[in-house]
This record gives structure tokens, C-alpha cells and sequence, in this order.
């Protein structure tokens, strides 16, 4: 029951901050705040009861040792479906991650005044939803929370966000919408097609001889979602449109949560599922992956808002994801987990700094910003921080991840590995770009006056301490996503043997 | 108590380390005199630590191998180390000096720059210091990169130092650029091997390497050349290091003369038995080494900066290193780096003091009349310039140079041609070395003299303190003398003394003494004084190169003159191979052209809205609305018909009932 | 009397019965078509008085009375409508008064 809590403790807090105010005002945040600390709490406490005991797999033949817990129970049965939740190191990797991220969001968010509570429950309802998406084992339910996690987002970017707010909320849900579609239908036909009873179950579906054909196309359903979720190009025109029209909270879910289910699905799903589909489709992610990588890179080096710019990079950071999913080996998907964890810290920082300047000036246009490093030299340092993880300077988490996945594509395809090699040469053009603009150079037409608060810095404190920690001392989460990575490159060979 | 070796040699950075974030992450404000303490800490430390370190190695004990931290990837065990072995020590020993020379050096030199720009001046030199020192000490190829990178991080940072001049911006991006180019050669070329060899600690990888097919042998070894060819400015990575000098002087001094760019030279020496391996390569290495040197010369000698001038010298001298290193002589290379990074950064210092508040900045003019007025710094310039020059016998760097020639000379045919290329870069580098000094005995023009209107007050120089004077002498010193550390040097590193001919010896000592009378010639042939002024004239205000026949007399002159001051015009060349192409591409996709804004991105979307106007346009319409209005019209019409009959006459209601009742009529009685 | 002396006397009722109608629809004053109307009633009168005297019932007779009162009746009431057109539209003509119309 603890792992229902990690989704549950999260979506009440959201539920009863929103009428937290009419009891006693401004303990919304104090509601969010507290549930997601709680959330946190049974998630330490999950994750150690799994790694001292190591025997709640029950349930799992064949998997020893690699879930941390299970929990299996009937919600539907005439339907054929369970809540089953299951969590091992990389969805543990991905839970901290999330709660983490919301109460950063919560504390950043502390002062706003317009609609406090419906933007507490917001944010602890994309941290409810993005739990379940780890969570989920049954794939309806999957696909459940997977359509869900749009709702809170889509909230946050048309109520509090600027510019053309509302049609860019209904851009974004409308691509990820269509791209579930794909989802559902390959779930519903899952589902259906069993030749026992109705099942949704994602390990009974696993263990069960699809025909390789129809695992093709069931992957491309489920691909479709993933890949727009990553996103990928062609499938990216919703990311920097929603990234430069939503608040700062915003993005920071937005690009350190929500990208990554996308990134979580295509790990687990493709491999533990659909192997025989993953390996016919995988050179066609290769290729998709490394078009993103080079494009996303490309794109970022002319932009003139610093969000949309960061926004670009997103699409090439996870674009090398997807490569590094697709390589099946177990060095690139390792070092794609590990990007997607940096990914996740530095985009934030980057996303919260940028946040910070333009509450302080109204602007994000970097032809108008400058002299950071004159005026506020806390902003200064740690932009330069963040920068260099941009970069993947070694040391950071990012360069641990790319070189990884470099490694990885070395052995797939030497030519994957040159792609992605320049795509780390252009990395620095848009970084430069980027942090010259911002930092350097006198102040243009907006000029940053005030450093940052206590407030802001404390975020981007445990931000910047992760990435270099992870860079630096990665055992940890090596060891945590190991098993993860064993298993689905175990299975992608088992293939192609 | 023991101190395990991990432990000693972990020390060597960390103080640097620790001075960077002291200076850089102490949230409080720190006194200009602590600032000055940590930071001569944090250079003077690794020095303290590299000299007994280096005196037990060159005794024999040298430590190894030393693991400090393994992690498990999947099936691979990586394992990262330091190490400190013969090379590693001498290096270390070298760069640790340098830079504690040059920190030293900056407490007067930046004594005007603000207290929070010195704090991150300083903090960005000890970030440097730790980098390289790392990189050197380095086991394994991981930690290697990791200073490598932090190395070129610290560049960018300190190149663009002046964060509100553009110049210098842009200078600091392009050498990152660039640089970065080369590390990711470097880095396919480690993770090739980490794959071969299943590990990254150095001792495993490279005597692996010995396993490696002939193709991935000569690929990898082609991209670490590739890789110290861009960190070590070499043509054709070279165009970063000139506009690279719009940093700081000490900038210079410690980076880009002395231990940065010649950390490419230092990677091939470490991985000098896999270069072994691809012979192919290493002549590569040996001709673009000696190319390079050459241009580097030519380049150095009709410069009007002193600073372009010293970087060209710079590349032209580690074209040197690359050369020895292309013969298989990596460590008479390493003796090479050794005194290179005395003179040169004795160079760069002393030039820096010279140039320091003149109203021409670092222009050559600005060395006028040095002797008078600047008379330490003036002779520190002249025995580093000499040692650049390589005056025979007397200073440094004749000695090692001429290990380097010897060890060409020995290659066989090819040295030979290598060997004259070599000694002609000698003789160039002896003309423009001299070219500097005899500006600096050549009095100041009245419009250079320093009075109130023309010095830059705010840059007042204080001359003499001892700060600036004692690294200076000390190089000086080391210019001159360290010449009879090359033999141990190359002992140290395990190869015996090339044996050269007496009469290529003759020859090579006769070049430099060729080149000072070359630049007696530049100087004073009227011919040639005059067209290198045309030359200073035109660079300094057209920056155009006139057609022939134009450019005043001597035009031919002035023309190969400028084309050699703008460095062969790699840098226009570039601009139109790489930067305009890759500029205009990325305008294109950002919608500055006839494109939508990310045409990938929208141009599904626009299908996807044209789909759905297709799919939908036909259906706008109601077409069930339609059909009840369509009936509800017909009704309409029925009525128009129908209401004809009511016409109000009574003749016609006469008619019908008469019809209506006939018709009744015989329907009942007319039917059966 | 016999059945064909009937019959020739019903044939001239309905000849008079078509000729009044005809006169009543062709005819457009009113005073001809109340004349008309009177030729029409004659045809139907006649054919009662044959039909009587065919099988001796006084009915028949009595029945031509009836259609005399409705006669009169119906030319009185014709007449009067007449005169208060003539009067008032001063117009003889039935098709101009049609204002009962669409």
C-alpha cells in the first residue's frame, strides 16, 4: 500500500490545498508542501524496505533482486483490470526525481498570490499523475495516468503562463492527446487479443509469444506516444511553444518530469514487451535520434528567447535518449538513463534562472539582456554552473551520460557515434550563445539589478549539487539503474541472438 | 605516519582546488590581501608538493599507477587513477612552477581590476592550475579528459575576462569552439580504446593497444592527433590562439604559451607507444609539425602586435614539439615543453610589464625604449628572447632545440627534409625574436612618450615592486641556465642523447645568428623598413589587402608581408568554409529565410491543420439543417401552388362544387 | 307514361341543368348568372315532375314546389347581393369582388 501512497499522498494534498485557503488562509502551500514531503517520506521508506529486504517480488518469477516492491490489486475485474504497481531502480531513480522536482516547484512558488491554490493542487497533481506513469504496471492504468498528466500541466500553462497562453495550452494538449491515442489503441488491443482472460497485465502481456508483425505496429502505437513525449523531431513543435509560454514552475515539471515519462516508457515498455518490434524498429530510432540530436542543436543556435533556446536543447538532450534507448546495449542505455537524470537538473536550473531574470526584468529576449556577471555575480556563478552541464563538461552528470551513450554507439554504429560527437561541438555554440548574451558584455535595454534570493538559490543549490554529484561519485546511480538496464538489454538480445 | 601515495598525489590539485572555491563559492566578501594569500596558496602549494614528489621520482620511486576510485558499468570495471611516473613529474614540476611564477607575477599586474574581478580572476587561474596538474598526473583516460576539458572551461572563462569587450568575448568562444572540436576527437579516440581494452586506466589501455587492427590502430591515432592539434593550436586548429591573446596577459603567460597548448604535445607523449604503432601518422604528425613551425614563423615574423607575435611563436614552437614527437623523440619533445614554457612565459611576462599602460596597448611600438624605461623587464625580454631564438650554446633553449633537431636528423630521408624545414623555422624564429628586442633599444617616439594625455592612468603600472620582478629573474635565470637540465631530462625519461652530425650542429647553430641578421635587415634596409611600415599602416587602418601595384612601393612586399601579419588568412578562409555556412543554415531554420521558424517542427503541424481543414471543410455545413430547411421550403412551395386555387371568384368555387359533386356522383353511382 | 318518354323528358332536365350551369360558369354579371341559376333549377324541377308523373306520386310535384320557394328565395337573397354590389362597387361583374381571397 505504501507504493499507492507515493501516488495518492501527492493527488489528496493537491485536493485539500485547494480548499486549504477557505480554513485558514495561505496554508495551501503549506498542504502541498507537506504532502509531498510525506510522498517523499514513503518513497525512502519503500525504497529501503526493497533494498534491506530484497524479497517483495512476489508476484515476479525470474526477477530476483530487482524490484524494490510490488503491489497488486483488483480494481476492475470484469474488465481484466489491477492497480499493479511495481517500482525498481530506475522507477525509483525517476520517483525521487519527481517529488524532489514538486517540492522545489512548491517552495519556488511560495509568494504567488493569483490562484495559489489551484496552482499548489496543480503541481502536486503532475507529481500525483507523473507517479503513476512510473508506477504503473498494468497498462491500462498506464495509459490512465499517462493521459492524465496532461490535465495539470495543461492547467498550469493556460492559467498562469504568459503570452498566448491558452492556444498554446490547447497545442500541447492536443499533440500529446493525439499521440495517446496511438497508446490506447495498442493497449486496447492488448488487452483484447488474449487468449486467457481479459488482462491488462503488463508482465502476464510480456511473458506472452506476440506475433512479430503485430509487435511492430503495437510498438509504434506506444512509440508514437513516447517519442512525442520526448520529444523527438518531427514531434516536437509542442515543447518550445509551451516551454516559453508557462510560468517558471512550469517548466521546470514540464521539462525535468514530464519529458522523462516519455523517456521511462521507451525504456521499459519497447524491451520488456515488444522485442522482437523493438529490434526491427530500433535502426529507425537510430536515425530519428540522431536527426533530433543535430537538429534540436542547430535550431537552438538562433534563438533569441532564452527559454525557446533551452527549450531547442531539451529536444537534442533527449533526442540522444532516444539513441541511447535504441542502441540496445547496455552502455548507451545506462549512459540514456543517466541523461535523463542530469538532463532533468540542468534544464531545471537553467529553466528557473532564466525564470528568475525574467521576473525581475519582463523580458527573455537575450538581445536585450546582458551584464549579469557586473550585477548579480550569485546569478553569474551559477549560470556558469549550469552552462558548462549544458555543455557536458566532465564532471557534470550530462558529459557522464553523453559519453556513456557515445560509448554505446560505438558499438552499434560508428557513425550514430560521429553524430552525436557533433551534436556535443554545437552544444557549445548554443551554450556560448546562450550564456554570453546573459552574462556577459554590458546590460542592454534590460538590466538585472537584483541578485538572487535565498529563496531561488536554494533550489539551484540542490540542483547544482546533484549534477556534480552524479558526475562525479555516480556509483550510486549506476547501481540503481542497473538492474533496469540489465533486463531490457538482456531481453533486446535475447532477440537478436 | 604513512601518507598512502593516492593520498600525496590527490594533494597536488586539491590546493588549487580548494583556492578555487574558496575564491569562487565563498559567499562573503573576502580583503584584497586574503584574496592575494589564498591565491598564492594555491600556486605555490602544488609546486611545494610536485618538487620532493619529483626528486623521489627522478631517484627511482616513482609512485605509479595509484587507483583512487573504482566504478562498475555493466560488465567493465573503470577504474580511476593517478599516476606519476617520469613524465608526469617533469611536467607537473614544470607547469607547477609556471604557474606559481605567474600568479605571483599577477598581484601587481592586476593590482587596478576591481576586487570582485580579481577574486574571479584568481579563482579561474587556481581552477586552471588544478585542471592541468589533474591532466597531467592523470592514470586513466577519464581523469585525463576531466582536466583536459576543465582546462579548455578555464580558457574560455579567462580569455573572455573582460567580459564587456565583444573582442574578447568572441575570442573566448572561438578558441572553445575549436578546442572543442579537437576534445571530441580525443574523446572517440578514449572511448575506442576504453572499448578495446575494457578499462580506462592508462598502463592497461595503451600497452592494449598493441592488439588493436591495423585500421583502428591508425583511426585512433589519427584522432589523438587530431585532438593535440586543436589544443595546441596547430595548423590547421590554429586561428584560436592569436585572437585568443585579447585575454589578460598573465592569461597568456600561463595558458596559451607555456602549459595549455602544449598540452596536446603532452598527450601524444603519454600515448606516444600507440603513436608508435601507426607509422603513417607519425610522419603526419612530423610534417604538419614542421609545417606549422615554419608558419608559425613566417607568420610571428611581420606581426604588429607583441602578444599575436608571441602567440605565432608559440605555435610555431610546439610545431616543434609535434615535429620531435612525428620522429619517434618524444622525449627530447618533452625537454622542448620543459624550456619552452621557461621562455616563453618569461616572454609573455615580461613583454606584459613592458606593454603595461601604454596608449598603444600591446602594439609593438609600445616595446619602444623598454631598455630605458623598463630596464629589469627589458633584459628578462631579451635572455627569453634569446632563448626563443635559440643563440647557440648560451641559452636554454638552443640545447633543447637542437635535441630536437638531432633526433629528426636521425630519421632517415624524410628527416632530412623535415631537418631543413626545421632549421630554416629557425632561422625565422632567430629574426623576429630579434625583430622584438631591437624595438625595444629603439627610442620612444614623441607621440609614444608617456605624459598625461596619453598614459592609461587607471592602468598605472608599478614598476619594480618585487612581485613582478623576482619570477621575472627567476625565468631569466632558468632561460638562460636550465639549458643543462635537457640531458638529465631526456635521461630521466628513459632515452639517450640523438647523436647529430658536427656539421648539421654548425648549421643549426648558425641559423639563429642568420635570422638576427635578418632582422637587422627588416630594420634597417630602407626598402624593407618602409614597405613593414606600409604594412603597420595599412593592417592597423584599411585591414584590406591591396591589389597589385597598389600599397605604395614595395608593393609586392607589403603584400606577402600582410598576408603573413593576417596569418595566410586562415582565420577569412574559415569564416567562409565553416561560419558563414553554418550561420546562414541556422538562420534558414530559425525562420529568417523563406521558411517557417523550425520548418521540421511545422511543417507537420501545418499538414496536420491542412488534413484537418480537408477532412472538415466539407462538413461545415449541416447538412441535416439543410434537409429539414429543404423540406420546410418544399412545403412553402406546395403552398404557392396551392393557394391558386382560392381565387375569390365565385364562378370558380361554382365550378368546382359543380365538378366536385359530378365527380361524387359517378364515383357512387357510376361504379359498380 | 312510358319509360322512354322518361327518359327523353330527363335528357332535356339535364340539358337544362348543362345550360344553366354553363351560363352560371361562363357568364360573368350577376344578373345573368342569377337568370342562369334559374335555367339550372329548372332542370332538376322538370326532372321531379317526370319522375312523378311516371310513377304517379304526387311527391314529384310536390317537390317542384320546394324548388320554387328555394327559387324565389335564392333570387331574392341574389338579387339583393346584387343590388347592394351595384350600390356600393357599383360593379356587375362577380369577378371583381374577390377580396376573399389568399
Amino acid at each position: 500500500m505504501t507504493l499507492g501512497a507515493i501516488i495518492l499522498l501527492p493527488f489528496f494534498g493537491g485536493l485539500v490545498a485547494l480548499f486549504a485557503n477557505l480554513i485558514w488562509p495561505r496554508t495551501d502551500r503549506w498542504v502541498a508542501l507537506a504532502s509531498l514531503v510525506l510522498g517523499m517520506a514513503a518513497l525512502i521508506f519503500v525504497t529501503a524496505q526493497g533494498v534491506l529486504t530484497g524479497s517483495s517480488a512476489a508476484g515476479i518469477e525470474g526477477e530476483a533482486g530487482r524490484w524494490l516492491a510490488l503491489h497488486r490489486s483488483d480494481w476492475a475485474p470484469a474488465l481484466g483490470v489491477q492497480i499493479l504497481l511495481a517500482m525498481d531502480g530506475l522507477s525509483g531513480v525517476l520517483l525521487f526525481l519527481s517529488l524532489g522536482l514538486g517540492i522545489l516547484t512548491v517552495i519556488l512558488s511560495w509568494n504567488e498570490t493569483e490562484k495559489s491554490a489551484l496552482l499548489m493542487a496543480a503541481l502536486c497533481w503532475t507529481v500525483a499523475t507523473s507517479n503513476g506513469v512510473f508506477l504503473a504496471f498494468d497498462l491500462l492504468v498506464f495509459a490512465f495516468f499517462w493521459e492524465l498528466m496532461m490535465v495539470p500541466a495543461f492547467l498550469m500553462i493556460a492559467i498562469w503562463g504568459h503570452g498566448t497562453r491558452e492556444a498554446t495550452a490547447i497545442k500541447f494538449l492536443i499533440f500529446n492527446t493525439i499521440a495517446g491515442l496511438g497508446l490506447l489503441a495498442a493497449v486496447f488491443y492488448l488487452g483484447s487479443t488474449s487468449e486467457g482472460p481479459v488482462t491488462f497485465d503488463a508482465f502476464v502481456i510480456a511473458a506472452r509469444d506476440i506475433d512479430p508483425t503485430v509487435q511492430v505496429w503495437v510498438l509504434a502505437g506506444f512509440a508514437l506516444a513516447f517519442m512525442v513525449k520526448l520529444p523527438v523531431p518531427p514531434f516536437h513543435a509542442w515543447l518550445p511553444d509551451a516551454h516559453t509560454q508557462a510560468p517558471t514552475v512550469g517548466s521546470i515539471l514540464l521539462a525535468g518530469l514530464l519529458l522523462k515519462t516519455g523517456a521511462y516508457g521507451l525504456f521499459r515498455f519497447p524491451a520488456m514487451l515488444f522485442p522482437d518490434g523493438f529490434a526491427v524498429l530500433a535502426p529507425y530510432g537510430l536515425i530519428l535520434g540522431a536527426f533530433g540530436t543535430i537538429y534540436g542543436a542547430l535550431v537552438a543556435c538562433g534563438q533569441t528567447d532564452a527559454k525557446r533556446l533551452v527549450a531547442y536543447t531539451s529536444v537534442a538532450h533527449m533526442s540522444v535518449v532516444l539513441m541511447g534507448i535504441c542502441g540496445g546495449v547496455h552502455f548507451s542505455m545506462m549512459g540514456a538513463g543517466i541523461v535523463m537524470v542530469a538532463h532533468a537538473f540542468s534544464a531545471s536550473a537553467l529553466f528557473l534562472l532564466i525564470g528568475a531574470i525574467y521576473d525581475r526584468v519582463g523580458t527573455r529576449d537575450i538581445r536585450q539582456l546582458g551584464g549579469l556577471q557586473r550585477n548579480a555575480p550569485r546569478f553569474a556563478a551559477t549560470f556558469a554552473l549550469f552552462f558548462s552541464a549544458t555543455l557536458a563538461m566532465p564532471g557534470t552528470a550530462n558529459f557522464l551520460g553523453e559519453a556513456l551513450v557515445i560509448t554505446g554507439m560505438f558499438q552499434v554504429n560508428w557513425v550514430y557515434a560521429s553524430i552525436t560527437l557533433i551534436s556535443l561541438v554545437i552544444s557549445v555554440v548554443y551554450a556560448t550563445r546562450l550564456f554570453q548574451r546573459v552574462v556577459f558584455g554590458a546590460s542592454r535595454k534590460a538590466e538585472v539589478k537584483q541578485d538572487l534570493t535565498w529563496r531561488e538559490l536554494g533550489p539551484i543549490l540542490v540542483l547544482g549539487t546533484g549534477t556534480l554529484f552524479f558526475g562525479l561519485l555516480p556509483q550510486g546511480l549506476m547501481v540503481a539503474l542497473d538492474p533496469a538496464v540489465n533486463a531490457a538489454v538482456g531481453a533486446i538480445q535475447a532477440v537478436t541472438k | 605516519m604513512t601518507l598512502s601515495p593516492a593520498l600525496i598525489l590527490l594533494l597536488v590539485p586539491s590546493f588549487a582546488l580548494a583556492a578555487f572555491m574558496v575564491l569562487g563559492l565563498y559567499p562573503y566578501t573576502l580583503r584584497r590581501r586574503q584574496v592575494h594569500i589564498i591565491a598564492l596558496l594555491g600556486g605555490a602549494l602544488p609546486l611545494l608538493i610536485m618538487a620532493p614528489l619529483t626528486g623521489l621520482c627522478a631517484a627511482g620511486h616513482c609512485l605509479g599507477v595509484v587507483p583512487i576510485f573504482t566504478l562498475t558499468v555493466g560488465q567493465s570495471v573503470v577504474a580511476l587513477a593517478l599516476t606519476l611516473d617520469p613524465l608526469g613529474a617533469t611536467i607537473g614540476l614544470t607547469v607547477s612552477a609556471i604557474g606559481a611564477a605567474v600568479l605571483v607575477y599577477s598581484i601587481t599586474y592586476m593590482a587596478a581590476t576591481s576586487l570582485a574581478d580579481l577574486r574571479r580572476f584568481f579563482a579561474l587561474m587556481n581552477l586552471f592550475l588544478a585542471a592541468m596538474l589533474t591532466m597531467v598526473l592523470a592514470g586513466d583516460s577519464i581523469v585525463f579528459f576531466l582536466g583536459w576539458e576543465l582546462m579548455g572551461l578555464c580558457s574560455y572563462f579567462l580569455i573572455a575576462y573582460n567580459t564587456t569587450s565583444a573582442e574578447s568575448i568572441t575570442a573566448g568562444r572561438k578558441a572553445f569552439i575549436m578546442t572543442r572540436v579537437a576534445d571530441a576527437y580525443l574523446l572517440a579516440a578514449l572511448l575506442l580504446l576504453f572499448l578495446h581494452a575494457n578499462s580506462v586506466r592508462l598502463d592497461v589501455l595503451i600497452p592494449a593497444s598493441a592488439t588493436l587492427d591495423a585500421t583502428m590502430t591508425i583511426v585512433i591515432a589519427a584522432l589523438l592527433l587530431g585532438g593535440a592539434l586543436g589544443k595546441s593550436a596547430q595548423v590547421p586548429f590554429h586561428t584560436w590562439l592569436p585572437s585568443a591573446m585579447a585575454g589578460p596577459t598573465p592569461v597568456s603567460a600561463l595558458l596559451h604559451s607555456a602549459t595549455m597548448v602544449a598540452a596536446g604535445a603532452f598527450l601524444l607523449m603519454r600515448f606516444a607507444p600507440l603513436m608508435q604503432l601507426a607509422p603513417a601518422v607519425q610522419v603526419a604528425a612530423a610534417v604538419l609539425g614542421v609545417a606549422t613551425a615554419a608558419y608559425g614563423a613566417m607568420s610571428a615574423l611581420f606581426q604588429q602586435d607583441v602578444k599575436r607575435l608571441l602567440a605565432y611563436s608559440s605555435i610555431s614552437q610546439i610545431g616543434f614539439m609535434m615535429l620531435s614527437l612525428g620522429v619517434g623523440a618524444p622525449e627530447a619533445a618533452a625537454a622542448h615543453f620543459v624550456m619552452h614554457a621557461i621562455f616563453k612565459s618569461l616572454l609573455f611576462l615580461a613583454a606584459g610589464d613592458i606593454t603595461h599602460g601604454c596608449v598603444e596597448g600591446t602594439d609593438l611600438s609600445s616595446m619602444r625604449g623598454a631598455w630605458t624605461r623598463k630596464p629589469v623587464s627589458y633584459v628578462a625580454f631579451v635572455a627569453g628572447g634569446a632563448s626563443l631564438a635559440g643563440l647557440p650554446m648560451i641559452t636554454a633553449g638552443w640545447w633543447s632545440k637542437e635535441a630536437i633537431l638531432s633526433a629528426v636528423q636521425g630519421f632517415g630521408a624524410v628527416g632530412q627534409v623535415l631537418w631543413l624545414g626545421a632549421v630554416l623555422t629557425a632561422l625565422l624564429t632567430g629574426a623576429y625574436a630579434s625583430r622584438a628586442i631591437m624595438i625595444g633599444l629603439m627610442p620612444m617616439r614623441d607621440s609614444d612618450m608617456p605624459h598625461a594625455g596619453n598614459v592609461h592612468r587607471h592602468e598605472a603600472p608599478r614598476t619594480g615592486t618585487i612581485w613582478t620582478n623576482l619570477p621575472l629573474m627567476l625565468l631569466a635565470t632558468g632561460a638562460i641556465v636550465a639549458g643543462v637540465l635537457v640531458t638529465p631530462i631526456m635521461h630521466f625519461l628513459g632515452a639517450e642523447e640523438p647523436h647529430a652530425s658536427a656539421f648539421s650542429v654548425y648549421v643549426a647553430a648558425a641559423a639563429p645568428l642568420l635570422g638576427v641578421g635578418l632582422a637587422l635587415a627588416l630594420v634597417f634596409v630602407p626598402r624593407l623598413s618602409e614597405g613593414l611600415r606600409n604594412v603597420r599602416a595599412i593592417s592597423r587602418k584599411a585591414r584590406k589587402m591591396p591589389r597589385r601595384g597598389e600599397g605604395g612601393p614595395q608593393s609586392r612586399f607589403v603584400r606577402l608581408a600582410l598576408w603573413l601579419n593576417w596569418g595566410m588568412r586562415f582565420d577569412g578562409l574559415y569564416q567562409v568554409m565553416f561560419v558563414r555556412p553554418f550561420v546562414k543554415g541556422v538562420r534558414w531554420l530559425n525562420g529568417y529565410g523563406s521558411a517557417p521558424a523550425d520548418p521540421v517542427g511545422t511543417w507537420p503541424m501545418l499538414a496536420l491543420v491542412w488534413l484537418q481543414q480537408k477532412i472538415t471543410a466539407p462538413l461545415a455545413p449541416d447538412w441535416f439543417d439543410k434537409l429539414w430547411m429543404w423540406g420546410a421550403a418544399g412545403v412553402v412551395r406546395l403552398w404557392a401552388l396551392v393557394r391558386r386555387v382560392q381565387t375569390g371568384r365565385v364562378r370558380d368555387y361554382g365550378f368546382a362544387m359543380a365538378g366536385g359533386i359530378a365527380g361524387l356522383l359517378l364515383l357512387v353511382w357510376g361504379t359498380p | 307514361m312510358t319509360d322512354t318518354f322518361l327518359i327523353g323528358m330527363l335528357v332535356l332536365a339535364a340539358g337544362l341543368f348543362a345550360v344553366g350551369l354553363f351560363g352560371v360558369l361562363a357568364r360573368r354579371a350577376v344578373l345573368f348568372q342569377l337568370l342562369s341559376l334559374e335555367v339550372m333549377l329548372s332542370g332538376p324541377s322538370l326532372a321531379f315532375v317526370a319522375a312523378g308523373a311516371r310513377h304517379g306520386d304526387p311527391a314529384g310535384q310536390g317537390m317542384f314546389v320546394l324548388v320554387l320557394i328555394l327559387a324565389a328565395a335564392e333570387v331574392a337573397l341574389g338579387l339583393a347581393l346584387y343590388l347592394r354590389m351595384a350600390r356600393t362597387a357599383d360593379v356587375t361583374d362577380s369577378d371583381s369582388i374577390r377580396d376573399l381571397r389568399h
